[in-house]
């Protein structure tokens, strides 16, 4: 069993911008929205790769269906192209990048 | 089709005769895919969906990520695809998968709407035909039977998992 990691979009408002910006973090993988694959698959698949609850695998994988993407998982960049792979090898539309 | 239940560990469907050939051509289709050169990959818009880029914008990260991980994507696509071969009656009958051999018709089935969807491009408006008049009508509908049952696998893997709470 995968250990989630902390939620990328979920910032606490207090969040500074140093903290935000912290060379621990900089990279986050990305899933895009795509026509083919199934809704409840994607959540399925968020939950098994990331251990997210299935509230959470929801809400992100509305994200990627109504706004064409969403953060998944951030960290450091190896662990980004790793979950990058994990992502690909179940068909899912994703990459990652540095965290604007 | 007998649509995939959760029946004590296993997910269990029954397959006509005549879906499980076209199933099983669909996987000799898709594992001829697979055998492609790596130089294919970016020619063929099947095999660009089946590897993306990891990075999007820097050609170079890009290529990093491709040789990082193109080939063990490319064996476990494989294994998956002779899992799922090997668990298919080829005449058709019972399918019944442990939560290992779930996970590869998952992951093939879902390979298999890809490039089907890719080919016939498909878009989120795109409807199931209401009957067949040609080789796109009939494509179409072996996607959407796909779906279907990639879609009761899914739903049986989640009642499966909440069984096992």
């Amino acid at each position: 069993m995968l250990v989630a990691g902390p939620l990328a979009p979920e910032r606490t408002p207090d969040t500074t911008v140093d903290e935000v910006h912290d060379l621990d973090r900089p990279w986050v993988t990305v899933v895009w929205n795509d026509p083919v694959n199934l809704m409840t698959y994607v959540t399925f698949v968020l939950q098994e790769l990331f251990g997210y609850d299935e509230p959470t695998a929801t809400k992100l994988m509305l994200q990627v269906h109504h706004e064409g993407k969403a953060i998944v998982s951030s960290g450091p960049r190896e662990r980004m192209e790793h979950d990058t792979s994990r992502l690909h090898a179940y068909g899912l539309w994703a990459s990652y990048q540095r965290d604007s | 089709m007998k649509p995939f239940r959760a029946r004590g560990g296993d997910v269990v469907a029954r397959l006509d005769p005549a879906e499980a050939g076209i199933l099983g051509l669909l996987l000799d289709q898709l594992d001829q895919l697979l055998a492609a050169d790596d130089a294919d990959v970016a020619g063929d818009p099947v095999l660009a969906r089946l590897f993306p880029e990891g990075h999007r914008g820097d050609p170079e990260l890009a290529a990093d990520y491709r040789e990082l991980t193109e080939s063990s994507l490319r064996s476990g696509k494989a294994d998956d695809l002779a899992t799922t071969r090997a668990t298919l009656p080829p005449d058709g009958g019972e399918v019944r998968l442990d939560a290992d051999q779930a996970g590869s018709w998952l992951r093939t089935t879902n390979d298999l709407r890809l490039a089907l969807g890719t080919r016939l491009d498909v878009s989120e408006d795109t409807e199931p035909p209401d009957e067949m008049t040609g080789e796109r009508d009939q494509q179409l509908a072996v996607y959407y039977w796909l779906t279907a049952m990639q879609g009761s696998l899914v739903d049986a893997l989640v009642d499966a998992r909440a069984g096992r709470r």
